[in-house]
């Protein structure tokens, strides 16, 4: 028997759990990262949902015709404003492990009349359930630091992609040594 | 935030998994009253991170970055489109 020294299915649980609990942010968050541009093309159902980090759309470069894959679409936000860059030609292949995500995604797309664009993949980032080659551009918005895997998420962004392909993602990061231990091992911390 | 990384690691993971070109585009950084924002901060970590990080930090205590990066071609895509 081995001993998983990374906790990876109790941190996933606390993610899980946590994400599953948001009903809303009020669109607060989507309000601070995105301008008045980006809002006007999303339904307000994905502004509230917004739990991104950062506003990397607006340096993504998205062109009509491009094949796109959105790792932990949450509800939709991003995977909304891909989906009217790439439109009507390209996809958006939106990826969460959470069922109830992928719904609002689902919903949040018909609504911008984009359900023809946008395509919901129920996974995990660690292992994408997507063909080698077969993704123009990655993005993702404050998803891939919740990983206990992180190389295994790169690695898996480096094979779903083509040569060549491009990478757009917010994140958070940190300076471990300035958070108090007492934070950083705080259930709440692994999900925020 | 408990399992991010610092901004260098993150560009050296991307690096080990074939991109090239990684640059990082934005930096924000986040204070404690920003994470109040998001539902998955309870209330009780906002107490403990104003509790335990020191005033003059609690302005920036992450940092959201925007990070780009280009999948190395694979070898001989440059002779196959100029040949």
């Amino acid at each position: 028997m081995t001993t998983d020294l990374l906790h990876s299915d109790e941190r996933r649980s606390l993610v899980r759990e946590a994400y599953q609990a948001v009903d809303s942010t009020g669109g607060a968050v989507a309000c601070a990262l995105y301008d008045d541009e980006q809002l006007g093309r999303v339904p307000l159902s994905a502004r509230d949902l917004a739990l991104g980090v950062a506003n990397h759309m607006a340096f993504a470069e998205l062109h009509p015709g491009d094949i796109v894959l959105d790792i932990g679409c949450g509800g939709g936000i991003d995977t909304i404003l891909a989906a009217s860059a790439v439109a009507p030609t390209g996809r958006v292949y939106a990826l969460d492990f959470l069922p109830e995500m992928l719904d609002r995604t689902a919903a949040a797309a018909a609504e911008a009349g984009l359900s023809d664009v946008v395509q919901t993949v129920e996974g995990e980032m660690e292992a994408i359930p997507l063909p080698p080659d077969s993704v123009d551009v990655i993005v993702s918005n404050g998803v891939i630091n919740l990983s206990p895997r992180k190389s295994r998420v790169f690695a898996e962004c480096s094979r779903v992609l083509r040569p060549d392909g491009r990478f757009c993602v917010s994140d958070i990061t940190i300076v471990e040594e300035q958070l108090p231990p007492e934070v950083l091992v705080h259930p709440a911390a692994w999900a925020g | 935030m408990a399992g991010a990384l610092a901004e260098r690691d993150f560009v050296a993971k991307l690096e080990k998994a074939g991109f090239v070109d990684v640059e990082v585009v934005d930096r924000q950084p986040r204070s404690i009253d920003d994470f109040t924002m998001y539902p998955l901060f309870t209330p009780e970590l906002i107490e403990l991170m104003r509790r335990l990080i020191p005033p003059e930090q609690q302005s920036s205590v992450a940092t959201a970055v925007v990070v780009r990066a280009r999948l190395a071609p694979q070898p001989g895509d440059s002779e196959a489109t100029t040949s």
